[in-house]
């Protein structure tokens, strides 16, 4: 378990380096440079050179590079070009509300998808059933953007039960994360049902069956615990999503968070920003799924991990 | 696994606890602001204006800001040394008074004695002197703060009151470009006390004073008690509200959803919500003209087919500009003539009627004239090939409407023109580099300097002159325009300018948009600055 544990963190170190270097190609590939963004269009020819030169945008992007990763391995991520404030500063104020939007909308996903999973499943009419799936069709096509304004639309304006403006508390976390949630939820459901259809298939739910367990506690107790090992899994590695998923949803419901500094950032091509933003985002990654691998090995005895 | 389990329960309950803090305070300062009773309509203190805006500002420092969004929050927040008023007119600010030598190089300031920074500072020659060398330093990176002072020699501090700027040769915009909000005198007290700091918690001498910023959340001011040096447009003395918010909103649907629940007091209305707000009557709604042309079509002269000024003309006969207008922009502005808009001190009334207008007849003649006949298909030729063109223009629903209508237009005279959208920055380059045989553009600006960025020959390939139209009469009118130091005299070379850009027929200007804002009814005493912001000082809060 060590050795796996060691393997995979120093695997870290490559996939961040071919992270970085991907980030930081595409950012300077794509037309625009910080500096004419930042002046504007009428900025006249001198003025950018000015300050392309005083930013060091004017060396060659290998050196430019290099001084990045030259610095982030002593921890220093740089400061921002947009805001001159330090890389690790605005990440650290922007992380925690996007952390809390997405376990927030992972618990609703979860929740909400396994009881609907675990409903159409053991659903004696079929009505119900394609009910559940129609409906978990539907949330998982509508896009974020769109169905985070209707609940805007519904909730706020027309039934006046939220606020629209609030941006910290419980009150402001309801609207982002049903909107965030439901995509989610949608394939939890799907899955859990999938998976709990397979399993009520097996000899042992039969046997259960067989020997006069009501269908309540076949269902609850002896399906339900073997099919969620998959479910779970989906569920932990969908948290990674939920956080880029926060981008749209920290847009329109207008939260702080991290996917709004990452959209800046990108739109500004403030690279040290966006190469801070990415280093961290891919380590939550990484770190996520030996996560997830570890308690794939709690969770099903049969994974071991030499 | 447990841990981790504790380990959020404990984030969330943490977060929750906050919560309900917050929803108390805010129940606390929303109870405080229950309008009382009025009986008459006499200016009444206290309350909150929210704000909002689509961009977070980069920094709130003027001098090292580049986003429009700081521009417009340090109206409230500083005093430049003149300013302008409801006319247009530039009156005094920080400073009282203000003399040019006969070379238009020397320009000596007589500051107001009684102004303090928000800080407690006093606001003399040193502190102005500090503040303009601050912005004109190399190690302040300044975006735009740095060039509206122009070529400046030196700063000098003439008196413990008396400041003079040296340039090192005649700058017309000079005037102007001091009444910009980012040309506003910060304390140097707080710029060595806060040093990278600044930025985050600026420090001036405005109507407001800085309280609080949330990063990507809300930008909050709060009233300067001490102001007693308004400019003469607005009344003297400190603003009634005790705040002003400004909320981050980057989705314009909610905004006007936050806007319609009464979260919001002031919005900049999108297009597409102007005739609903409208037809509601609820709101007041208030208009200016944009200061720019919306949208124009501009020709590259140095490629086939628009070397030839008759097919230029031509194509400007051939455009009946009202149908884009309407259709394009649902009618939300005016139909453009020239390259600056009335909106835009400089603007020549003449142009409307100096300027070509839908003329079939004329567009047929001067096609004819230049060689294109009519083929087989319809199509114009001239030596066997069509007359197709591409329009490069970028992803904005109005120009792409706008250029649907002019494509029709002018296929009914045998014109074939494809349209294709580049992403802004990605079309910018492109036009630089002039591969474009004619763009949709459009542009906001303060002064009709504008005019040197579009049409003079050295911002070919580096700035906006997108014609590619190497003209040294042209470009000696701009030289001209820059270095008259006489406003009349300034007057008549714009206006020449005009004449000669429509002569040329390097545009045709099609329209220029209304901006709307709308105000919720509890908003008196609401204004707005020809420069396109809300005056603040004379509104209170029924």
């Amino acid at each position: 378990m060590r050795a796996f544990l060691t393997r995979r963190l120093l695997l870290l170190v490559p996939t961040l380096l071919g992270v970085t270097l991907a980030t930081f190609l595409m950012l300077h590939l794509t037309p625009g440079d910080p500096v004419t963004i930042m002046l504007g269009e009428f900025a006249s020819a001198s003025d950018v050179a000015r300050l392309r030169s005083e930013l060091g945008l004017d060396r060659p992007i290998v050196v430019q590079y290099l001084k990045f990763l030259g610095r982030a391995v002593r921890g220093d991520l740089g400061s921002s070009i947009r805001s001159r404030r330090p890389v690790a500063e605005e990440i650290t104020e922007r992380l925690p509300p996007t952390l809390v939007l997405a376990l927030a909308a992972q618990v609703l996903a979860v929740c909400a998808g396994i009881i609907a999973g675990v409903t159409a499943a053991a659903a004696r009419r079929p009505s119900v059933d394609s009910a559940i799936v129609a409906v978990t069709l539907v949330g998982l096509s509508m896009p974020t953007f769109w169905s985070g304004l209707l609940l805007i639309l519904l909730f706020s304006l027309t039934l006046g039960w939220l606020p629209i403006t609030e941006s910290g508390g419980l009150r402001a976390l309801i609207l982002p994360s049903v909107t965030l949630a439901a995509p989610a939820a949608a394939v939890l459901a799907r899955v859990t049902r999938a998976s709990v259809l397979e399993v009520l298939r097996q000899d042992y739910v039969r046997t259960a069956r067989a020997k006069g367990v009501s269908e309540r506690l076949v269902v609850y107790r002896h399906a339900l615990r073997n099919a969620l090992i998959p479910v779970l899994t989906v569920a932990a590695l969908q948290f990674a999503g939920l956080v880029a998923g926060a981008v749209i949803v920290e847009s329109v419901f207008s939260r702080p968070g991290l996917g709004r500094l990452a959209v800046t950032a990108i739109l500004s091509r403030d690279f040290p920003l966006a190469q801070g933003i990415v280093l961290v985002v891919a380590s939550m990654y990484v770190f996520l799924n030996v996560g997830v691998d570890i308690v794939y090995g709690v969770l099903d005895p049969r994974i071991r991990y030499q | 696994m447990a841990a981790a389990q504790a380990l959020a329960r404990i984030v969330v309950h943490r977060e929750a606890r906050r919560a309900v803090a917050i929803s108390l305070i805010s129940l606390l300062v929303s109870l405080l602001l229950v309008p009382l009773p009025l009986t008459y309509a006499q200016p009444k203190s206290g309350g909150e204006l929210a704000l909002v805006s689509t961009e977070e500002p980069d920094t709130l420092d003027p001098q090292k800001t580049g986003t429009a969004i700081t521009g417009q929050l340090m109206r409230y927040l500083g005093d430049t040394l003149i300013t302008k008023d409801l006319k247009g007119n530039y009156i005094p600010a920080l400073a009282r008074s203000w003399t040019v030598s006969a070379d238009g190089l020397t320009w000596t300031f007589q500051l107001r004695n009684d102004v303090k920074f928000h800080d407690g500072s006093a606001l003399n020659a040193q502190a102005v002197k500090a503040s303009i060398e601050r912005a004109l330093a190399p190690e302040t990176k300044s975006p735009i703060a740095g060039s509206l002072f122009g070529p400046v020699a030196e700063v000098q501090a003439a008196g413990d009151f008396t400041v003079t700027i040296k340039l090192k040769e005649p700058f017309a915009p000079f005037l102007d470009n001091l009444t910009d909000p980012r040309a506003m005198i910060v304390s140097p007290q707080a710029v060595r006390d806060l040093g990278d700091r600044f930025g985050r918690s600026p420090v001036g001498t405005g109507p407001f004073k800085f309280q609080e910023w949330r990063s990507a959340d809300r930008i909050i001011f709060a009233r300067n008690p001490d102001y007693v040096w308004a400019p003469s447009y607005v009344h003297a003395g400190p603003p009634f509200m005790d705040r002003i918010v400004l909320r981050i909103m980057p989705e314009s649907a909610a905004q006007v959803a936050a806007f319609e629940r009464g979260e919001l007091s002031v919005l900049a209305v999108p297009p597409t919500d102007v005739r609903r707000l409208q037809g509601t009557n609820k709101y007041t709604i208030f208009s200016f003209l944009r200061k720019g042309v919306g949208l124009f079509m501009e020709f590259n002269v140095t490629k086939e087919p628009f070397s030839d000024i008759r097919v230029r003309r031509a194509v400007s006969h051939a455009i009946e500009k009202n149908s884009v207008l309407q259709i394009g922009l649902e009618g939300l502005g005016e139909v453009a003539s020239g390259p600056l808009p009335p909106s835009i001190w400089g603007y020549w009334d003449g142009i409307k009627e100096y300027a070509p207008k839908y003329d079939p007849g004329k567009a047929k003649a001067l096609l004819a004239e230049a060689g294109w006949r009519p083929g087989p298909d319809g199509v114009l030729q001239k030596d066997g090939k069509p007359f197709s063109f591409v329009l490069y223009t970028a992803p904005i629903d109005t120009w792409t409407r706008s250029a649907q209508i002019v494509q029709a237009q002018l296929r009914a005279f045998g014109i074939l023109m494809e349209i294709q959208t580049f992403e802004f920055g990605t079309l910018l380059a492109k036009l630089k580099a002039g591969e474009h045989p004619a763009e949709f553009m459009g542009y906001t600006y303060t002064s009709p300097d504008i005019v040197q960025l579009w049409f003079h020959s050295s911002n070919i390939g580096t700035g906006l002159a997108f014609s590619h139209d190497n003209d040294s009469k042209l470009d000696a009118l701009i030289e001209a325009s820059r270095r008259e130091t006489d406003q009349g005299k300034r007057l008549t070379i714009y206006r020449d300018i005009q004449k000669y850009v429509v002569d040329q027929v390097l545009w045709v200007p099609l329209w220029t948009n209304t901006n709307y804002f709308a105000v919720q009814p509890n908003v008196q005493g609401a204004k707005t600055h020809p420069d396109g912001f809300l005056v603040l000082n004379d509104l209170w809060l029924k």
